[in-house]
């Protein structure tokens, strides 16, 4: 976690002078009659730099390196599987459609990351959709991008 | 209109069939959130903000606040059987209830914990609706510079109780106020900080954002971790449950006790139900005249903070309703529903909205009396609920962020952006950022900013006007010393302690 605080705070420190400099090159500061667009956000880039520069002091006088923060073993399959099986579903959810995707996603999660049983995995993944469906769809009627199913 | 027609006109909108439906809803959800440990009000509130566009804001509000109330109650249920905290406000409880129920004397636990919460969660209204109106009068004779200050305070003191690093809680404050910036400029028209994308002109959206760190964020923090529950055997019979005259005898002082102290805690901008309750055990503890029970199954230390949290999280609504300040992280969310509602909170509500605000206070006392029946009589149905595998559990809530995302604009851009916050909200609270901080700060950012700029349009010294008038004065010197404070200490002792992060209640 240390070396993840002095990386954060060099990161953090740049992102408070840049948005500093982007509010006083593009937007006004003061205008005619007060404070322009450009006051709050060039003071908030300054009140960063100032809160990193503090962050990287402390960060650099900590002797003790930290618990690791990174996720290993089966807690990175885990971190990974949910975040990809996540992305993988908004991805395709314009072909797929809300109904099969809930589905899809459910059973990839359920059975071939987390091995559970066939029928747990598919009644999971029924149940939600059909809820799923019953509250957005029926109920606040959103319209969800159909896919190749037509619903 | 007195206290009583505006009672009366507030149990005349609760008892409508459908507000009864939700706040039925939300007291079952909200003690099911509250007893499952990874999801906690925050959460709930969150993932279930989407739902609330189907109703009037009025439902909607009563919905989020028996959830709330119910994950009070809820979370009593982990800590005494499982001796882990079904959230945050329930972390105490362990000490004790779990001592309790090793001793077989879960169901007084479960039953002094659900009767305390309840007669604390009664008072606790009952404080709310007297002192809401006076504070709301007192705040209308707010000016810019006031309203600056008390943002500045509410966003100072959340965040400097947050977690252990005071420094990263005041940059995830600073990082969320930032968010805030990006879009149009209301006063001067100018798109700021959008990178030319035609999406980023209305704004970092406040639901993705929220749904993102508090619901997708914590379910990717807790798939590398494996939660091993054992749930203890015991008996929830009314009879088992229900306290004897010598609990009863030992626990109704530290129940009046943590009811006060927990309201109070509860109103102050910053310290929220968790707060509340560590601060109940302690007092406590100390006035005990047998202080050594304490952690072997003392019953006050169960009533005593399970009174505490309750009265904290009726509290925590009194400066969201009439200053438009949330007390804690669930009030934060909150307070972004009411403004994508269109609802301002502050001074003006209670009387412009006042079957919102009534309307409110009186399912408040119907959702008290709901959650005591739930659980007293209904233990053994929550309690099958934790078997749920916590893989499942992490699924439903994906997907259920996903739709949410989606359901407020009907964009796939939202869903990218929870996407892209449910990450940072892994990464914030792996290294001890403040996810609530940057939350809150997202919400007030844009009324901090006006307030701040209509203040020094009139002011004719600069900055200076925030000194010059008394009530803006103390708060913004309140303010300053709670951003020193924590600094201060954080630069000496480069070490910190570990403590669970207050401002997740």
């Amino acid at each position: 976690m240390r070396r993840a605080d002095r990386v954060g705070a060099v990161l953090l420190l740049l992102f408070g002078v840049w948005f500093a400099a982007v509010a006083l090159r593009y937007y006004t500061y003061w205008g005619a009659t007060g404070p322009g667009s450009g006051f709050f956000p060039f003071w908030l880039g300054v009140a960063m730099t100032v809160l990193a520069a503090f962050l990287l002091v402390q960060a650099a006088r900590e002797p003790d390196p930290g618990p690791a923060w990174i996720p290993r073993g089966r807690g990175a399959v885990r971190f990974l599987g949910v975040l990809g099986a996540s992305v993988a579903f908004v991805a395709l959810m314009p072909w797929l459609g809300m109904v099969l995707g809930t589905v899809l996603f459910l059973i990839v999660i359920l059975r071939v990351l987390e091995r559970h049983s066939w029928p747990t995995a598919l009644g999971v993944a029924a149940g939600t959709a059909a809820v799923n469906w019953a509250v957005f769809t029926w109920w606040l009627r959103v319209p969800f991008p159909a896919g190749v199913l037509g619903f | 209109m007195d206290l009583f027609a505006n009672l009366a006109l507030g149990f005349s909108i609760a008892f409508t069939p459908f507000n009864l439906l939700m706040a039925g809803a939300g007291v079952i959800l909200g003690t099911l959130i509250g007893a499952l440990p990874g999801i906690g009000p925050v959460s709930g509130v969150a993932l279930l903000l989407p739902l609330t566009f189907g109703m009037s804001p009025t439902s909607g509000i009563i919905m989020l606040a028996a959830l709330y109330a119910g994950s009070m109650y809820g979370g009593t249920i982990t800590s005494v059987l499982i001796n882990t905290p079904g959230e945050s406000a329930s972390v105490v409880t362990c000490l004790d209830g779990y001592q309790m129920a090793l001793r077989g004397r879960a169901g007084p636990a479960l039953g002094i914990a659900a009767i305390g919460s309840f007669i604390a969660g009664t008072v606790g209204v009952v404080l709310l609706m007297g002192m809401s109106p006076l504070l709301a009068r007192w705040a209308l004779s707010f000016g810019p510079p006031e309203t600056f200050a008390l943002m500045l305070l509410g966003l100072t003191t959340v965040t400097g109780l947050t977690g252990e690093n005071a420094v990263k809680g005041y940059i995830s404050m600073v990082l969320g106020l930032m968010l805030s910036m990006v879009g149009f400029d209301l006063i001067s028209g100018d798109a700021r900080y959008t990178g030319g994308i035609n999406e980023m002109l209305d704004g970092v959206d406040f639901l993705p954002v929220a749904i993102g760190l508090f619901g997708l964020g914590e379910v990717l923090a807790g798939a590398d971790q494996a939660l091993r529950m054992e749930i203890l055997n015991a008996r929830y019979g009314l009879r088992d449950v229900l306290p004897s005259a010598a609990d009863w005898a030992r626990s109704r002082w530290a129940i009046v006790r943590g009811t006060v102290l927990g309201f109070v805690v509860g109103v102050l901008p910053g310290a929220g139900p968790t707060i509340a309750s560590f601060l109940a055990y302690t007092v406590e503890k100390k006035v005990s005249r047998h202080p050594e029970e304490f952690g072997r199954g003392a019953i006050e230390g169960v009533a005593a903070p399970e009174s505490a949290n309750n009265a904290a999280s009726a509290g925590a609504m009194v400066p969201m309703l009439t200053l438009g300040i949330p007390g804690s992280a669930t009030t934060a969310v909150m307070l972004g529903g009411l403004m994508m509602w269109g609802i301002r909170p502050g001074p003006l509500l209670f009387e412009k909205n006042p079957d919102f605000v009534w309307g409110l206070i009186a399912s408040l006392y119907i959702a008290n009396v709901m959650l005591l029946v739930l659980n007293v009589g209904f233990i053994p149905v929550f309690v099958r609920a934790l078997r749920v595998p916590y893989s499942i559990l992490m699924a439903l809530i994906v997907v259920f962020c996903i739709t949410g995302a989606y359901s407020q604009n009907n964009k796939l851009w939202d869903v990218g952006q929870m996407l892209v916050f449910g990450v940072i909200g892994y990464g914030m609270k792996k290294l001890d950022y403040s996810p609530a901080a940057l939350t809150l700060a997202l919400v007030l950012g844009p009324l901090a900013e006006r307030a701040l700029r209509q203040a020094l349009i009139i002011s004719d010294s600069g900055v200076l006007i925030l000194f010059q008038r008394p009530i803006s004065a103390v708060l913004t010197v309140l303010a300053l010393a709670a951003v020193a404070t924590p600094v201060a200490r954080a630069l000496l002792a480069s070490r910190g302690r570990r403590s669970p992060d207050p401002a997740n209640a």
